[in-house]
């Protein structure tokens, strides 16, 4: 047993602009058997320190199916996220994880998978994807719906492409507000609904995105058929500990940060205080 | 006290007062002895005593709970420093032999609560090694304290387990309930001091305990329909709005409750630390000691998201979370112990008078009439 609080060294290998405020880190743990022994599920999410600012949680983007790198993508909007994006190559920071419980993928298996992420959201959903496509004969139907406010609000642009080109994969993009040169949609992510056959019947929807958008994607699909527990989504509060400790990021006597951030919306309906 | 006469868990001891003095200094041979004494401007404070002489054993519990010693305000976890390799990180643990004498049955039951909750689910195992080089001694409450009503919360006046030992104030004696093998080892140190206890001193205990029972007045808090009202949202929301002007956002019932526990995590400049790591190899390089440190849910920062977006950003809304932490039937199924010891404490420092008796009268009876005069 080691202290619950205390992180673990890691060297960051690598790390690409995705929009003007958004970075996605390559990380490796310093000592190679921590890193071997480092294993997750998509949607769990990591405690990331930059050593003298803080710590502050991060979704793993990356897959388990590639677990020679964990990836973290980053937006600038506070201390530590600051802090982190003046480190690069070389650069230590600390790690403490996997927290939370993650996406469940084999209760998955055999379904078609619909996935919804609105701007920063698809980080979290981008790890679920990866582990999907690489045992893609385990799974149905993908189809793939991600929005942004603009163009260039659009994170991982190469992997976009990668997905749309994928055998089985059905991948639509759509922004708030055009930017010259933009030919695609529109409007935000539910006016995608209609552009793809959705089955609610054997299709599991992931949902991720800011507060406002899950809650009319969460709607919509409800409307169109989806059961509330085949809708799931990850919830969002302030977590300081990830260890379900600290009572910050608690909702009714649920820890987001423990029995979370992953919940469907059945469950998420009876969460109250 | 013979030591073939087998000090175990469930047996009853006897020392005189004259020889408290004695005992206490034994316990000092081989552990901080921390205990209720009086400062020099008159209140009463747990510290680390040298004096056995100045250790209280007639007292109104100190506002500032035990649990600093257990759960310090600033507590170091890691020492980070820097060296030509990069970064390293030391684990900080305290495992001092320590001896809590004179815990109020309430204090007692408030560090159990702490214990159960770094122990469940993921063990805090900074928290636990900590706590477990304590010997917990709770001096069993007599008469109740002005403000308490721990006979509502079952946490006193006396206990039933959790000590490792329960003193009785008899008179002239002092009797002693061993509750643990640490609890024996306490007495096996008072060989020769300490003699088994007679049928007559254990019937006096029980007349204490039932004395002590039948003192409790009007003081008391009925959490029963409050917590069936919390649990199953018959709390009206105007209610919370009408108690939250109330509340002064100082977070002093958090600060002073035995049993709260939030806590942030930062890095602090080890300069800031009088006791400088030796690990830096040059005096040069960074160095940081990494803290928990006591937070508050009645603070609005407590929730507040780096987007700004603050899901308890209302003042009604974090009362009711605290409440809802403390008193509701969630909770209790999950924690197996109530949030509140009745210590009183909050009903103390609470300018405000949003205490928990205060509140759970309100929830009980629906409605806020501004507090206690």
């Amino acid at each position: 047993m080691s202290a619950l609080l205390v992180p673990r060294v890691a060297r960051i290998l690598d790390r690409r602009d995705e929009t003007h405020d958004t970075m996605t880190f390559g990380l490796r743990f310093r000592e190679d058997g921590e890193h071997r022994a480092f294993t997750f599920r998509p949607g769990q999410f990591l405690e990331l320190s930059v050593f003298g600012v803080g710590e502050a949680p991060f979704c793993l983007a990356s897959s388990p199916t590639r677990p020679e790198r964990i990836e973290v993508t980053v937006r600038r909007c506070g201390q530590v996220t600051d802090a982190l994006h003046t480190l690069g190559p070389g650069d230590e920071v600390g790690l403490r994880g996997p927290c939370g419980n993650g996406f469940d993928v084999e209760s998955v298996a055999g379904k078609d998978l619909l996935f919804v992420a609105g701007g920063i959201g698809l980080p979290p959903l981008r790890g679920l994807i990866w582990n999907v496509l690489d045992r893609r004969e385990e799974f149905g139907r993908v189809t793939i719906l991600y929005g942004s406010r603009t163009p260039s609000d659009l994170v991982y642009k190469e992997e976009l492409r990668a997905w749309g080109d994928a055998e089985g994969v059905e991948l639509r993009t759509t922004v708030d507000r055009g930017e010259p040169g933009w030919e695609g949609n529109v409007g935000m992510v539910p006016v995608l609904f209609d552009q793809v056959e959705l089955r609610p019947g054997s299709t599991t929807a992931f949902v991720c995105g800011p507060p406002i958008m899950i809650k009319f994607v969460v709607q919509d699909l409800l409307m169109r058929g989806f059961g509330e527990d085949r809708v799931m989504s990850t919830l969002e509060r302030m977590m300081q500990c990830g260890v379900g400790k600290c009572n910050h990021c608690c909702v009714g006597h649920r820890y987001l940060c423990r029995d979370g951030p992953v919940f469907s919306y059945a469950q998420i309906k009876e969460m109250w205080e | 006290m013979k030591n073939d006469a087998g000090a175990v868990p469930g047996s009853v001891f006897v020392v005189t007062k004259e020889d408290l003095g004695e005992w206490v200094g034994r316990l000092q041979a081989d552990a901080d002895v921390i205990a209720p004494h009086l400062t020099p401007w008159g209140d009463e404070e747990f510290r680390t005593v040298s004096d056995p002489g100045a250790i209280l054993w007639d007292f109104v519990n100190p506002l500032d709970p035990p649990k600093r010693f257990f759960l310090p305000q600033t507590e170091p976890l890691a020492r980070i420093t820097r060296d030509r390799d990069g970064f390293r990180v030391e684990e900080v643990h305290d495992e001092r032999p320590r001896v809590f004498l004179n815990l109020r049955s309430c204090d007692l039951k408030g560090l159990l609560y702490l214990r159960k909750m770094h122990a469940t689910d993921l063990p805090d195992e900074t928290f636990l090694r900590r706590f477990d080089s304590f010997t917990l001694v709770s001096l069993a409450c007599s008469k109740p304290c002005p403000l308490g009503f721990c006979v509502c919360c079952d946490a006193g006046p006396f206990l039933r387990e959790g000590f490792d030992l329960q003193l009785t104030d008899l008179g002239s004696t002092v009797l002693a309930e061993c509750g643990s093998a640490k609890g024996r080892g306490l007495l096996e140190a008072g060989d020769g001091l300490f003699r088994p206890a007679t049928p007559a001193d254990v019937e006096r205990r029980q007349e204490l305990e039932t004395l002590a029972l039948r003192s409790f007045g009007e003081e008391t808090c009925h959490f029963g329909s409050a917590m069936r009202r919390i649990s199953t949202r018959r709390v009206d929301g105007s209610l919370w709005t009408a108690m939250a002007p109330w509340c002064l956002e100082c977070g002093g019932c958090n600060l002073a409750c035995p049993t709260c526990y939030c806590f942030s995590v930062k890095d602090l400049p080890s300069a800031a630390w009088e006791d400088q790591p030796e690990t830096a190899d040059d005096a040069s390089s960074a160095c940081w000691t990494r803290c928990r440190i006591w937070d508050s849910c009645q603070y609005s920062a407590f929730t507040m998201e780096a987007s700004g977006h603050n899901p308890r950003d209302a003042k009604e809304e974090r009362m009711k979370r605290r409440f809802f932490h403390k008193v509701s039937a969630q909770y209790y199924q999950k924690d197996g112990l109530l949030g509140c010891v009745g210590c009183g404490r909050c009903v103390q420092v609470c300018l405000g008078t949003t205490d928990m008796p205060a509140v759970v009268e309100a929830v009980r009876k629906g409605k806020w009439e501004g507090g206690r005069p």
